[in-house]
Formats: structure tokens, C-alpha cells, sequence
């Protein structure tokens, strides 16, 4: 069950969501399904010629798993907007956890819309990516 | 990247949204809500059937490349993804078949204490259906650093 329009307050969230630890083959599968084939995240002899400690993982990749925690939240279909802001980079090992809470309601267009923001931090803390979005609940 | 890109539109390109792609995707983000792979479960949900999960589209954005050729960009080591931004406006199911239209939405300079002169550019990308309904844009913010960004 989702929460309605109703039930839902500014300030309230939904259980994080924990990913990880992260594999080389996770960012490997993510180019695949993504065509992101950046080299960077998957080849380790380019990547540290290019100065990285290792591979890293892509933004949109941590943005896939925010997405996921925000439409196990509000429902499928459920959102009219989001946006990724890709702040650090994250790597092998790392434990990506997404969190969300709800910062604003407004009925607009007949619709009945909630505003949150969310983050994935690393297990150090460090934000990897933040953003918002905007979804249509029911009453 | 040259500024002078900013404004230019680029010839619409149409592509399937092939259900293998769509749990392919969900599988490489770990999402394993029925939604993405299960006819039966998609068919009795209010999509009617199986819906794209909501970052897939950025997938079709890397081919064709005119738009970000068009930015005149010499080395994209020095090019950072900024900030990817998605607007949904009719769910986009198995099946569909949706035609993009790119644009340079602007193209502008920012000084950066840690990376030096920047310069940022946002290209649009709107995708309509089979029926001509207006179902997603996507806007990806792409930064040229002054210098390469490295740990």
C-alpha cells in the first residue's frame, strides 16, 4: 500500500534503502542495460591511467536506486519529475544508502502533488548524488 | 564547448521500448517490482501494461551523437555530468515506439574556484509516442571543467 495524499506530512519518509557493498560487476551490467559505456566504469587500466583510484560508479546508476526507493514509496507511475544532482563519485565496496522524506504539498492541474528531496550517501556520510521530485498521489 | 550551439535543434530519431530492455534495465538497478517483467501483473495494474522504470531513458540519449557534437567539445575526459532531470507526462509502456527531438537549451560560463572557468551546457530532449502524445523530457546539464577532475 502507498500513502496517500492525505496521510503524508512534510518531513516524513519512507525505510532508506541500502545498495551494496557495489561490485565492478554491478557497473558493469549497469553499462550494458544503460549503453553508458564510459570507460571509466569499466575498464580499471583506463580508469587509473586517467588518474582514479579504480572504476567508479555511474551517477545514473546511484540515480536508479533513488528512483526505485521513491516509486516503492509513492507507487508505479507515480512521479511527474525528478531531478539528479551527481555530487561525488562512488567505488567497488562502497554501500550506497537512498533515503527521501516529503518537503512540500500542493494541488496544481488538478492533480494532487507531493515535493520531496533525496540523497544517497556513502557508508563515510558523503553524498554521492541528491535531488528532488514531484509526484501525484490519490487522496 | 562552443556557444554558439546553444539554440540548435537536431533531426528527430525514433527508437522501439522493447520489453527485454526494460527488465534488462531493472535488473542492473536491483529493482525487482513486478511492474518491469510480469505481462500478467503489468495488465491488471492501472498502466495496463509493463511500464518503463523512471531513468531508463537516459539510455537512449548516448546515440545519435549530434547534439553533444555539436558542443565542439576537444576532450570529454575534462566533461562532467552535472545534473540529469526527467518530466513525465504519460507513463511510457513495453511496445511504445517514441521519437526524441534534441536541443541545446543554453550553453553559459561560471568561474570555479576548484575546477576553474566552466562552462555549462543543458541539452533537451523530448519524446513523444506512436500517438503523437508528449510523454517524457529529459534534461542532462553537462560541465567542462578547466581542468580534469580526478581524486
Amino acid at each position: 500500500m502507498h500513502p496517500s495524499f492525505h496521510s503524508l506530512q512534510a518531513g516524513d519518509a519512507p525505510p532508506p534503502l541500502v545498495c551494496g557493498p557495489l561490485t565492478r560487476t554491478q557497473f558493469v551490467r549497469y553499462a550494458g542495460a544503460s549503453h553508458d559505456f564510459n570507460p571509466n566504469h569499466h575498464d580499471e587500466v583506463y580508469a587509473q591511467a586517467s588518474g582514479n583510484k579504480a572504476v567508479f560508479g555511474m551517477g545514473m546508476l546511484a540515480g536508479g536506486y533513488c528512483a526505485r526507493l521513491l516509486t516503492d514509496w509513492l507507487g508505479d507511475g507515480s512521479l511527474r519529475r525528478l531531478r539528479i544532482r551527481f555530487a561525488s563519485r562512488f567505488w567497488p565496496g562502497d554501500v550506497l544508502t537512498c533515503t527521501a522524506q516529503v518537503t512540500e504539498k500542493r494541488e496544481e492541474g488538478g492533480e494532487r502533488l507531493i515535493g520531496c528531496e533525496f540523497s544517497a550517501v556513502n557508508q563515510n556520510g558523503e553524498v554521492i548524488i541528491r535531488g528532488d521530485a514531484t509526484a501525484a498521489l490519490q487522496l | 564547448m562552443d556557444p554558439s550551439a546553444a539554440g540548435m535543434t537536431f533531426p528527430p530519431y525514433e527508437f522501439p521500448v522493447e520489453r527485454g530492455k526494460i527488465r534488462e534495465f531493472a535488473d542492473a538497478i536491483g529493482d525487482p517490482n513486478p511492474i518491469y517483467r510480469d505481462p500478467a501483473h503489468a495488465a491488471a495494474s492501472p498502466s495496463g501494461g509493463i511500464l518503463a522504470p523512471p531513468t531508463l531513458l537516459r539510455t537512449f540519449l548516448y546515440e545519435p551523437r549530434a547534439a553533444a557534437d555539436a558542443l565542439q567539445v576537444k576532450d570529454w575526459s575534462y566533461i562532467v555530468h552535472g545534473e540529469q532531470e526527467f518530466e513525465y507526462y504519460a507513463p511510457i509502456l513495453a511496445g511504445d515506439v517514441l521519437t526524441a527531438r534534441d536541443r541545446i537549451v543554453s550553453i553559459t560560463e561560471k568561474e570555479s574556484r576548484r575546477a576553474g572557468k566552466l562552462q555549462i551546457a543543458v541539452i533537451e530532449t523530448t519524446f513523444h509516442n506512436q500517438r503523437g502524445e508528449k510523454v517524457q523530457v529529459a534534461r542532462r546539464t553537462l560541465v567542462e571543467t578547466g581542468k580534469r577532475i580526478s581524486e
